[in-house]
């Protein structure tokens, strides 16, 4: 929001009582198309920002993270009673598999969030991918070498 | 028509920046000091915390596996050699279930948001206290297993 009343003080928008009609904003191409049919005097120097089809394959990359990160959440949901009815080398792995994605690129989010300038955001990718990579290997360790994850909640939950 | 000129956009935010200019000094948003704490924007702060907190216990858990010697069962017996009594381990048992239960039915509400249902504001507060019921519920339910 904080952008968008920034962007119209520096456009020359006058009074708020045009904010939303004169506030330049990122829309799809026939939109701009529409607005500009309707100029008034009152816009100058606003300017149009919109994206053409072409130009939308840079962020195809976020949307299909996006998308995963809802896949892999609902996967997990399933695991969740998979792992209490069916307990089985395969639900441990996927288990294992689910949860260091799932707490990966959350984790992810809070240092995109958290974490400012490049330097110290590289860094902070860097070390939790190491977190991640190093949890994935213990949970699968642990399947391997030991009980499995969904013996031991049983085995802890005996006590 | 308007009977005082409206507020000049830049004055908008350069006020509320100055309202929230205590949480400035200690480094935190000044949002936290403008906004009222609503029980949506509690709920969105406990998922976010009880996410990490979730995280780090899984990580705690592999690194663990991977440097700590001896298997997972002798680790129990250490535990159950200490005889704790019920009351401490259904405690134990509780605070280590409330985070996931909470975690896990506030992510469904999400998933329902993403879906574009119950965005309504009404909406957001009963599914909110809908959640808090089920998480205490079944966080009892689970640490009584």
């Amino acid at each position: 929001m904080a952008a968008i009343l920034r962007l119209s003080v520096l456009c020359g928008a006058q009074g708020s009582r045009g904010l939303f009609l004169r506030t330049p904003v990122v829309k799809p191409a026939h939109v701009s198309a529409f607005l500009q049919d309707r100029l008034s005097p009152g816009w100058y120097g606003t300017q149009h920002i919109h994206l053409t089809p072409s130009r939308h394959s840079g962020s195809k990359a976020a949307s299909l993270h996006w998308t995963s990160e809802r896949i892999v959440s609902v996967l997990l949901l399933g695991l969740l009673p998979a792992a209490y009815l069916n307990p089985c080398s395969a639900v441990d792995y996927s288990l294992a598999a689910a949860l260091a994605l799932h707490s990966h690129w959350g984790l992810g989010q809070v240092v995109t969030d958290y974490v400012h300038g490049d330097g110290s955001q590289k860094a902070a990718k860097a070390g939790l991918l190491a977190l991640s990579a190093l949890t994935f290997a213990g949970l699968c360790y642990f399947n391997y070498h030991d009980v499995g994850i969904c013996k031991a909640v049983a085995m802890l939950w005996k006590l | 028509m308007w009977s005082h000129p409206e507020p000049s956009p830049i004055k908008i935010v350069l006020t509320s920046r100055h309202a929230g200019r205590h949480c400035l000094r200690s480094h935190l948003s000044p949002q936290l000091c403008i906004r009222s704490w609503s029980l949506p924007m509690m709920m969105s702060i406990c998922h976010r915390g009880t996410g990490m907190a979730l995280s780090g216990g899984v990580s705690l858990f592999g690194v663990s596996a991977l440097l700590l010697p001896g298997n997972f069962e002798s680790y129990l017996e250490f535990v159950k050699s200490l005889c704790l009594g019920p009351a401490l381990i259904y405690t134990a048992k509780f605070a280590l279930v409330f985070p996931l239960m909470y975690h896990t039915w506030n992510g469904i509400r999400h998933l329902m948001w993403d879906l574009g249902k119950g965005l309504k504001t009404a909406h957001l507060y009963q599914s909110g206290v809908a959640i808090l019921v089920l998480t205490v519920l079944s966080s009892a339910g689970l640490a009584a297993m």
